[in-house]
């Protein structure tokens, strides 16, 4: 048991993170019915964003840059975890302008929508930042070692699982104690009555969207300091994001928690045994959850299944 | 909104038209390509994908199961081909049978797990059995020699008992390839004009109507899925052939989009032959686009973007719409209402 320990620490934290991820995935799959498959991208540019903020050299040699460069690096991790949001929520508006075309239509359209997005998001991400990997800076305060129960663990990862546990809170705070978020489960459970009562269903997707794009963006610039960055990271990404639904069940806010959790300590714990094949056990869980209960944990029935 | 079964076909029939002016430019695809500034290798690649896509279309067009992992079985069909040469024996048609078994067993197996799914839940668990076939591909080193796959496959001889043909240049494997193509090509025609067809688009129609029918749904959805995964592991097959060496990059997400973004493309929700243009467009694209700039994906993905935004029916729609555009005059003309 304690030499699982660290093992099952690091399968906590990841659960943690990949909470935070399928957070805004689940969001929009309980109000639009839409798979967002660009999930991942948006992920990434938030956290390319960030990069650019926290490293000043891919700006170029030029004298905003050098000014920029002096800001003390708390002052500019704070911004980074505004602006990448802010980049993916705004990245997310117009994928759900594109997205307009295919409501009403099978799922499929928006699954394939979202597919080409992906590609095109990867692709501008390739033009503007380049293929090579990049680094994100973080404050001294959350970087380095720690101790803790004997163990030596990254202060940063602590800070992130501490971060993903506000971030699942804040939106559990939105969609239940806040107006706004009656309306958005409403408009989950029955669209076309939440119109009738007169609010505007296509201003209500287009928040959940740019909210969802904001949750993807978020994570990315929580995440990429652990997981480094690459183009092609939104692939990575978005996998076990939609893994987490299927296996919580569609449209479940405790039920993405719960899987993400499942998943992580799944990884983590299989990676005491088989290192290099820990990211299989996810792939078992759903076939094991999905193979025992169609809808997943803690699924209802879905528009998606028809 | 057109669909499959809108556009008339001629059931009955096993040599079409449109099948022979399939086969004559494919033949005589040597002579011209060089012509139009492209290279005969290109026509293997082509050749190979169109036999791909094909077997993917029976699945994605015609039965409406959306499976967006196939390149699992494309990529199983390339290993199997090249362990068959290297640890058994150097030959063409137990490569290439190893190659459809393989990919139709892991077929089966998948199948017998998707088949009770429906819709976007179906899609997903085809990508999640897809990345897992990846995942394998690059861990087990021992089998598939990890990230740089398979390499020195060779390019068996044809073997007919009487005459045997070499394969070691392009041109000559492009004739082989076609010539698996067209039996391909002229067993799936008559399969989707067959009465298994018919039930194929019930079920896209509608899984619920085609149950009260009397339609075993869950074994004609298990059957097809094994029958393309059979098809894309004999493409696989030749693909590995082709480029002498099997790598898992043919099993990733990506690649496993691509051959679902060819056929949307292409058309392969309302025709047959919707695939064969959509491979066509994505190499014309990937060469000619790809040599005047280093990211032509993008242009492809935004491309992609709006044909699933305004013409979900691809090429083969807007040719069928324009065709019928022009027909209506005439129509009028002789005194019937155009609709």
């Amino acid at each position: 048991m304690t030499l699982l320990l660290p093992h099952i620490l690091n399968g906590l934290t990841l659960g943690l993170l990949f909470a935070m991820i399928a957070l805004g995935f689940t969001l929009i799959v309980g109000v639009m019915e839409t798979i967002n498959l660009a999930h991942g991208s948006l992920f990434a540019l938030g956290a390319y964003a960030a990069a650019t903020i926290l490293s000043p050299a891919i700006l170029g040699d030029t004298a905003f840059a050098a000014w920029w460069g002096t800001l003390p690096l708390g002052t500019r991790y704070a911004l980074a975890l505004v602006v990448g949001p802010a980049v993916a929520a705004l990245a997310g508006i117009v994928l759900e302008l594109c997205l307009r075309r295919t409501y009403g239509k099978a799922p499929l359209y928006g699954l394939l929508l979202t597919f080409g997005a992906a590609l095109v998001i990867e692709e501008a991400i390739r033009i503007a930042w380049g293929s090579g990997e990049q680094f994100l800076q973080v404050p001294a305060v959350i970087n380095g070692p720690m101790f803790m129960l004997g163990l030596i663990y990254a202060k940063y990862k602590l800070f992130a699982a501490g971060f993903a546990i506000l971030a699942i809170f804040a939106v559990w705070l939105f969609l239940e104690r806040t107006p706004y978020g009656a309306v958005i489960k409403a408009g989950a459970h029955d669209s076309e009555m939440v119109r009738a009562l007169g609010y505007d269903i296509g201003r209500l997707r287009m928040l959940v969207f740019a909210l969802g794009a904001g949750l993807a963006g978020l994570a990315g610039v929580v995440m990429a300091p652990i997981w480094g960055l690459r183009p092609h990271i939104g692939i990575d990404v978005v996998i076990p994001a939609f893994l987490i639904i299927v296996v919580g069940g569609v449209g479940s806010f405790w039920g993405a928690v719960v899987s993400a959790i499942l998943v992580g300590l799944a990884v983590g714990i299989s990676g005491a045994y088989a290192p290099a094949w820990s990211m299989m056990s996810m792939y078992i869980l759903l076939v094991l959850v999905v193979g025992l209960r169609a809808r997943g944990l803690f699924g209802r029935k879905s528009q998606l299944e028809l | 909104m057109i669909s499959l079964s809108d556009v008339p076909a001629r059931p009955g029939a096993v040599i079409t038209p449109q099948i022979v002016l399939f086969a004559a430019v494919l033949l005589t695809a040597p002579f011209w390509l060089p012509m139009v500034g492209l290279y005969q290798y290109i026509g293997v690649e082509v050749a190979i994908w169109i036999l791909y896509a094909l077997g993917f279309n029976l699945l994605f067009g015609y039965a409406g199961l959306h499976s967006f992992g196939h390149g699992a079985y494309f990529g199983v069909g390339a290993y199997a081909f090249g362990l068959f040469q290297q640890e058994v024996a150097v030959s063409l048609w137990g490569g290439l049978l190893a190659a459809i078994a393989a990919a139709c067993i892991a077929g089966m197996v998948v199948g017998a797990f998707l088949s009770h799914r429906r819709g976007i839940y179906y899609a997903l668990m085809t990508i999640a059995f897809g990345q897992m076939f990846w995942f394998t591909a690059i861990k087990a080193h021992g089998v598939t020699g990890g990230e740089d796959g398979l390499l020195g496959i060779p390019r068996p001889p044809a073997d007919f008992g009487i005459v045997s043909f070499d394969l070691s240049d392009n041109t000559s494997l492009f004739y082989f390839v076609v010539a698996v193509l067209l039996v391909v090509t002229i067993g799936l025609w008559r399969l989707v004009h067959s009465p298994f067809g018919r039930v194929l688009q019930a079920l896209r129609q509608s899984e619920t109507r085609a149950a009260f029918v009397g339609i075993h749904v869950w074994a004609v959805k298990w059957a097809v899925f094994a029958l393309s995964a059979a098809i894309a592991g004999l493409a696989g097959g030749l693909f590995s052939m082709a480029q002498q060496s099997a790598y898992p990059d043919v099993m990733s997400l990506h690649q496993s989009g691509f051959i679902v973004m060819m056929t949307l493309i292409g058309g392969g929700l309302v025709s047959f032959w919707g695939p064969v243009l959509g491979v066509a467009l994505y190499f014309v694209a990937r060469d000619v686009l790809g040599s005047l700039t280093e990211t032509w994906l993008l242009w492809y993905g935004l491309m992609f973007m709006i044909v699933v935004m305004l013409r979900p029916e691809g090429l083969a729609g807007a040719i069928h719409l324009l065709s019928e555009r022009l027909r209506a005059p005439r129509a009028r003309a002789a005194g019937q209402p155009a609709e």
